[in-house]
């Protein structure tokens, strides 16, 4: 968070590959097919798509709102439906005391108690109101890095799986050994591969 | 090799670096001489980790306070840990950027931009986008700055000019030994 406005924290990508020559028209093509799509009026568990990074209900980014000069900025939505699992156990067992007393048994069986927790799951999971997340990046298509603000890594994960879906293109986290190779010529960059860690006393 | 064994085994780069930006701010009392831009303020304050070791062996040291000498974390500097996170002010071109870095992944935390006279709520696109290409523009800057810094760094590091200066460092973690 904190592209938009306040603090911020982020990590950097470098994004792998070109894009076609009708660069905006391929953006604006792959953006809209990959937009977010509500699930509150579905049972689905989850959806992952893009909005725009000042509207989470944006998806129509009218007059091509994720262009900021030569930048790329969006934000990535992922809603999901989940169920703590002391609900879920809560609810389980309250379902299989239900029972025996129907049945008139004094033990519940281990494939009948399997069958009930799906059972369970998937009824709350539909009761459920999906939760939002919201992840804003910043694509310079110039040099061809982004920003993107979160050090989550299930999020970064599910970045560069919907980036690689929507743009064709691959991203690679500039972490200091990565970035060392960006800066470094081609014999030094050899001397990095080989260096050990020193130590300072 | 992949990411995953790379951030393992080269996390050791970032933490090296970040203490090393320690020692380097300190020697002309809180300036870097960055080639090609100039006089760089740097200042590292209020809170640092430091760690050493990695897996089961692996420990911590959690430094926080305002105004300290960070005499914890020198301490910990003479028992052979590492920066590992670093509260740092970093002030150029009348610019003043505050963020923490946590160095094994190159992580800007915690990052407040320096103020400028730009308005944030505005619904106008136009205006929208004025605020938005300024933000970005803070945001380079300073990855531009550290990138530089970095640079500095990684080419001595892989250089034999790195011997001289592991030394330099080496007696400055010694002077906190003796403080």
């Amino acid at each position: 968070m904190g592209f938009v406005k306040g603090t911020a924290a982020f990590v950097r990508f470098s994004v792998e590959g070109d894009l076609p020559e009708n660069v905006w028209d391929f953006i604006a093509e792959r953006i809209t097919q990959f937009a977010f799509r509500d699930i509150d009026d579905t049972y689905e568990e989850e959806s992952l798509g893009w909005v725009s990074v000042t509207n989470m209900f944006d998806t129509d980014f009218n007059y091509a709102s994720y262009a900021a000069g030569n930048y790329v900025t969006l934000s990535m939505r992922l809603d999901e439906r989940k169920v703590s699992s002391a609900i879920v156990k809560k609810f389980v067992a309250k379902e299989e005391e239900r029972i025996k007393k129907e049945k008139e048994i004094p033990k519940i069986s281990r494939s009948m108690r399997v069958e009930i927790k799906e059972r369970i799951e998937s009824e709350l999971m539909r009761k459920a109101l999906p939760m939002p997340s919201v992840f804003d990046l910043c694509w310079n298509l110039e040099n061809s890095t982004l920003l993107f603000f979160s050090t989550n890594q299930k999020a970064q994960a599910l970045l560069e799986d919907l980036f690689k879906d929507t743009f064709g293109l691959n991203i690679m986290q500039q972490i200091p050994y990565v970035c060392g190779e960006h800066l470094l010529d081609e014999e030094d960059r050899d001397k990095l591969a080989t260096i050990t860690p020193d130590i300072f006393v | 090799m992949d990411l995953v064994d790379l951030i393992a085994e080269k996390r050791f780069l970032g933490q090296e670096f970040l203490t090393w930006l320690w020692w380097k701010s300190e020697e002309r009392g809180g300036v870097v001489a960055l080639p090609g831009e100039g006089d760089i303020v740097i200042v590292f304050e209020k809170h640092m980790l430091l760690e050493y070791g990695e897996g089961d062996t692996n420990e911590k040291l959690i430094c926080r306070g305002l105004q300290t000498e960070l005499q914890e974390a020198r301490t910990g500097l003479t028992m052979g840990k590492k920066l590992e996170q670093a509260r740092i002010q970093l002030t150029y071109n009348d610019y003043e950027w505050n963020f923490t870095m946590a160095a094994a992944l190159m992580e800007f935390r915690n990052v407040k931009l320096p103020k400028t006279a730009g308005t944030e709520n505005s619904n106008d696109p136009e205006e929208r986008e004025g605020m938005l290409l300024e933000r970005i523009h803070l945001f380079e800057e300073l990855i531009r700055i550290f990138l530089e810094l970095y640079r500095v760094f990684i080419k001595v590091r892989v250089t034999d000019a790195w011997r001289d200066e592991l030394l330099k460092i080496r007696e400055w973690v010694a002077l906190a030994k003796r403080a």
